[in-house]
């Protein structure tokens, strides 16, 4: 078990490698989108030098400098010229493999992930994200804690009452919800609730607004978030009651003498929940991608908006990107990591990694 | 539990319990019913489950209507319509029993005060022809206003000091009066703020100076004689009222003013609300000699009420019945008039000598007149003049029937911001929806099976090392490679398809090399190796016919997520959008997707809901069918999996 648990970590980092490996090359090929305003740039650009992505030169010859007035030079991509009255500083980025190296040495020694170019010019893009977080998280782990336990219930009520109208009510639901996408969801909340009848705010409540407004303006992303969730547990849940309960050992719980309520809550709910913890855990990763499009929707100030703003056409933020792209990939992994290695500790019969 | 009673009662008698063929020779029968093969078998319990039947023929209409719709449809779906843009939905039928009839709402539309009928106390709105209104909707309210305009009637004006002065003054204009001993001036003052503030009432002695008549500090109705105080006045004289206070925070709020003779009935001057803010903030003057003028300040309104109407509207009727162009060319009306010469005849106007009028069923109603010429030289060579006579008509429309309606027409799901049909929209973008589904799905399980194929099928370290590398492309997060391509490409369709296929394909790869596992080791392969058929023989041939079954159901199920995320990105704003247009295989698709005209809606929840309605209502169960069709298909293709979602 501990050699297969780190051979899992190992390969969890080692994919994270490769993915952020592939995004920064991918990424560093295409044109840069520095700060715009002269001073911002500046400071973008000694920055981007002490850092040592960058080299930084001053060209002095005259002929140089008069082609490069008359604009005769092809500037290699992502380099800047700065006119100082005859003579040109010139910053040229080093090979991106080399970038690479210097980029993962400044994460590693000094957790440093660069700074924003469009967001919040020139500040420390982790921050930027890790400010987000908060919003971000306390969202998702409330929808959590939400949807579990109505998911957990009419999953039972359907398992329980088999084959009768209140099953099919909630399998007939169960599938409406599931298909339709969650933005679309979001977009009817948001109309009938936020705009027509005026029960919640239409965007998210700014922070220093008084805790009555902050909660209720909770209750639309959780909703958004939670409906194709609840729908996704109802069904595992009814399936794997289901089959629970067909078994032969709760045929024995009852011919003891247990009576159905004893025998459902004893024996059937424990077997079933084996394969439902994993799934729960998996949910989170589910939950936190669909939060995205949510937090989009209903101007949340969440991480998932602040990747999306750094994709905007034209308004590239490189750096934001990888620090997304680093925090959302590793919940996603671990996620999956935890859902994996659940499986063994939930239910000790299932031995993970076990050879043949 | 059907108890032992029951059983005891149904007791079978000894007799019937023999066996039929019981000592009888059976030979080589006939099948008495015909053989089921394995799609038919399929077909039997994929209408067994009448629900799933039930989708499935939505989904067929579904796909149906979006190939047919934007074809039959003679709606306008491609320019930009600017006169019938948000037209709320209008269905047949359902108009005659109040749902869907076409009617907007307007609230806070100025009312008409000319317009206000003695019985009803209700007054028009001016800014639409009374024939459009629904009248029982109509209804009028007051709202508090401080514009200076007409409409706003009555409350105060408020006198107030600028920061840093002692004084400010208001004349009225010096037509005001021939001052008499019966005079009186009636002022009523709102309210007086501030310490020691003095309110001033003045006016021009004989001498020509104005002098203070009377000081008014407190609210309260004040009624003054001039002469109380003077001995003369100069004959036109003007009425000024000065505040004066060393506290800048002071101000007056006066209601009206009011000046009578006592021997006529009308009083000579009455000003409130409106009119009374008109009077002019006195400038220039010096009152402490130090060569700066000292009044300084404003002079408002507040509290005025203003009346403004509630009203639903036939949007239709409005935007189809008559309109006014101002400027409508010369050649457009000759082309008119060739077009429907059989239903134009043109009669003289008895009202307008510069217009003319046209009979009924003609797209122009009137002419009112014709614009100035303008000669043009047309002939760009200099060597002749070829001039060209240019004008214009400014005339009145049918506009139903200039668009080449025969009556009102009805737009079922409304109009969008831009004037299109909301109805031919949505199936033109259900139908890029539907290509973009299937296109990205047959590359999917192209890719897919080849790849579980070679996988599944040469095995050892192949399979590893691409088991690794699905491994890695299939942890990539959507929003990753999402970024990655929006980063290289920019946002566009080529991103939204890079995005939809790079791990697209990994679930399919994962079927297809579970199929070749099960396979590859039974005997026929084994017999068709032996007989020197190569591997590509093998795969193709004799491996990938036995598992398509289960293949090609994930693959059905995989076109709805693929729809599922195409409109997801295309809300977001990185998939299809406007003014691109989608090229394949010589289907030109516009820039339309459900995801597309769910985004345009997003700015319009509170006015026009169906913008989002109706595109959201579509995709569900676009989306809902197409699910249950492909859980229908799998149970239908594999009885095992059934209730395995």
């Amino acid at each position: 078990m501990g050699k297969y648990i780190a051979v899992r970590v190992v390969w969890v980092f080692l994919v994270l490698a490769i993915i952020l490996t592939l995004n920064y090359t991918l990424i560093k090929i295409a044109p840069e989108y520095p700060p715009t305003t002269v001073d911002a740039k500046e400071i973008y650009y000694a920055r981007q030098v002490s850092d040592g992505y960058m080299t930084e030169r001053v060209e002095r010859n005259e002929f140089i400098v008069i082609s490069m007035n008359n604009q005769e030079l092809t500037i290699p991509t992502n380099a800047y010229y700065e006119d100082e009255d005859g003579r040109y500083r010139i910053y040229e980025p080093i090979s991106v493999a080399l970038q690479y190296f210097r980029w993962i040495t400044n994460i590693v020694t000094d957790w440093d992930w660069g700074v924003s170019t469009r967001i919040a010019v020139n500040q420390p893009a982790f921050g930027v994200l890790s400010k987000r977080m908060g919003v971000t998280l306390k969202l998702n782990l409330i929808a959590l804690f939400f949807y579990i336990p109505i998911g957990f219930f009419l999953g039972i009520i359907a398992a329980l009452k088999k084959n009768s109208w209140l099953d099919n009510v909630i399998s007939f639901s169960v599938m409406i919800f599931i298909s339709i996408p969650s933005f679309v969801l979001m977009t009817l909340l948001l109309m009938f609730l936020g705009y027509q009848w005026g029960w919640v705010p239409t965007q998210f409540p700014a922070a220093d607004l008084e805790g009555s407004i902050q909660f209720v303006g909770l209750i639309l992303p959780v909703l958004g978030l939670s409906f194709g969730a609840i729908a996704g547990l109802t069904r595992v849940t009814r399936a794997e009651l289901t089959e629970v309960l067909t078994s032969e050992f709760l045929l024995l719980a009852r011919t003891k003498g247990l009576t159905k309520t004893q025998a459902v809550l004893r024996h059937a709910m424990r077997n079933s929940l084996v394969p439902l913890v994993p799934g729960i855990i998996g949910s989170f990763v589910g939950l936190l991608s669909g939060s995205v499009i949510i937090e989009k929707i209903y101007s949340i100030p969440g991480t998932g908006r602040i990747y999306l703003r750094a994709m905007t056409e034209g308004q590239y933020d490189y750096n934001v990107i990888l620090v997304s792209t680093a925090f959302y990939t590793t919940i996603g992994l671990f996620a999956v990591l935890l859902v994996d290695l659940s499986y063994g500790l939930v239910d000790p019969r299932i031995r993970m990694g076990a050879r043949k | 539990m059907t108890d032992k009673k029951d059983i005891k009662e149904e007791c079978i008698e000894q007799e019937q319990f023999n066996f039929v063929q019981n000592e009888k020779r059976i030979f080589d029968k006939k099948f008495d019913t015909k053989p089921i093969g394995y799609f038919k078998d399929a077909m039997i319990r994929f209408t067994k489950n009448r629900g799933n039947v039930v989708a499935s023929i939505i989904l067929g209409v579904i796909i149906l209507c979006s190939i047919f719709v934007p074809i039959l449809s003679p709606k306008n779906a491609e320019v930009l319509e600017e006169r019938v843009a948000f037209l709320p939905p209008r269905i047949p039928l359902l108009e005659d029993i109040g749902i869907a009839t076409g009617y907007k709402s307007k609230t806070d539309q100025q009312v008409d005060m000319d317009t206000i009928d003695p019985e009803t106390g209700l007054g028009l709105p001016a800014t639409i022809d009374s024939q459009y209104i629904i009248m029982d909707t109509l209804t009028n309210y007051w709202v508090e206003c401080t514009e200076e305009d007409e409409l706003c009637i009555g409350g105060t004006n408020i006198l107030r000091l600028d920061s840093g002065s002692t004084a400010v003054a208001v004349n009225t204009a010096m037509k005001t009066y021939m001052p008499s001993i019966n005079s009186e001036i009636t002022i009523i003052v709102d309210e007086m703020f501030g310490e020691g503030a003095e309110l001033n009432l003045m006016m021009v002695d004989g001498f020509g100076a104005y002098k203070v008549v009377a000081t008014i500090t407190e609210a309260g109705t004040y009624t003054i004689n001039p002469f109380d105080t003077l001995t003369s006045l100069f004959t036109f004289t003007a009425i000024r009222l000065e505040l004066r206070s060393d506290d800048a925070s002071s101000y007056a709020s006066l209601t009206s003013i009011e000046v009578n003779d006592t021997t006529q009935e009308e009083p000579i001057l009455f000003l409130e609300g409106f009119e009374f803010s008109e009077l002019e903030l006195v400038s220039g003057v010096d009152l402490d000699d130090d060569g700066e003028p000292d009044y300084a300040g404003s002079w408002g309104r507040s509290q005025g009420q203003r009346l403004m109407s509630y009203f639903e509207y036939d949007a239709y009727a409005f935007v189809f019945g008559e309109k006014t162009e101002n400027v409508f060319s010369k050649s457009e009306y000759e082309q008119i008039l060739i077009d429907y010469a059989d239903v134009c005849v043109i009669s003289p106007d008895p009202d307008n000598a510069n217009g003319w009028l046209f009979s009924e069923g003609c797209p122009i109603v009137k002419v009112i007149n014709q614009t100035e010429s303008v000669w043009v030289d047309t002939n760009k060579d200099g060597l002749r003049t070829d001039n060209e006579e240019y004008y214009n008509y400014k005339l009145v429309l049918n506009y139903a029937q200039y668009k080449g309606y025969d009556e009102i027409p009805y737009y079922i799901f409304g109009t969008t911001s831009q004037g299109k049909d909301l109805f031919k929209m949505i199936w033109i973008g259900a139908r890029t929806s539907l290509i973009l589904g299937l296109i990205v799905s047959a590359i999917n399980i192209s890719v897919g099976i080849l790849f579980g194929a070679v996988s599944g099928y040469y095995g050892g370290t192949v399979d590893l090392i691409m088991q690794r590398f699905s491994e890695v492309i299939g942890r990539i997060p959507w929003l990753v490679s999402l970024s990655i391509f929006t980063a290289l490409v920019g946002p566009g369709q080529t991103t939204l398809i890079l995005v939809l296929i790079i791990n697209g394909w990994i679930g399919i790869a994962s079927i297809t090399r579970t199929q070749f596992y099960r396979y590859k080791g039974r005997e026929y392969v084994l017999a068709s190796r032996t007989l020197g058929a190569k591997d590509g023989r093998l795969i193709f041939r004799h491996i990938l016919p036995n598992g398509i079954g289960t293949i090609i159901t994930s693959a059905i199920l995989s076109i709805p997520y693929v729809i599922f995320t195409e409109s997801t990105l295309s809300y977001l704003g990185f998939g299809i959008g406007h003014g691109q247009s989608l090229n394949i295989f010589g289907f030109e698709l516009t820039g339309a997707s459900i995801g597309v005209l769910l985004n345009d809606g997003r700015n319009k929840m509170r006015t026009e809901p169906y913008l989002t309605l109706w595109p959201a209502i579509v995709i569900s169960i676009l989306m809902i069918t197409f699910n249950m069709f492909g859980n229908a298909l799998r149970d239908a293709f594999n009885p095992a999996l059934r209730g395995s979602e």
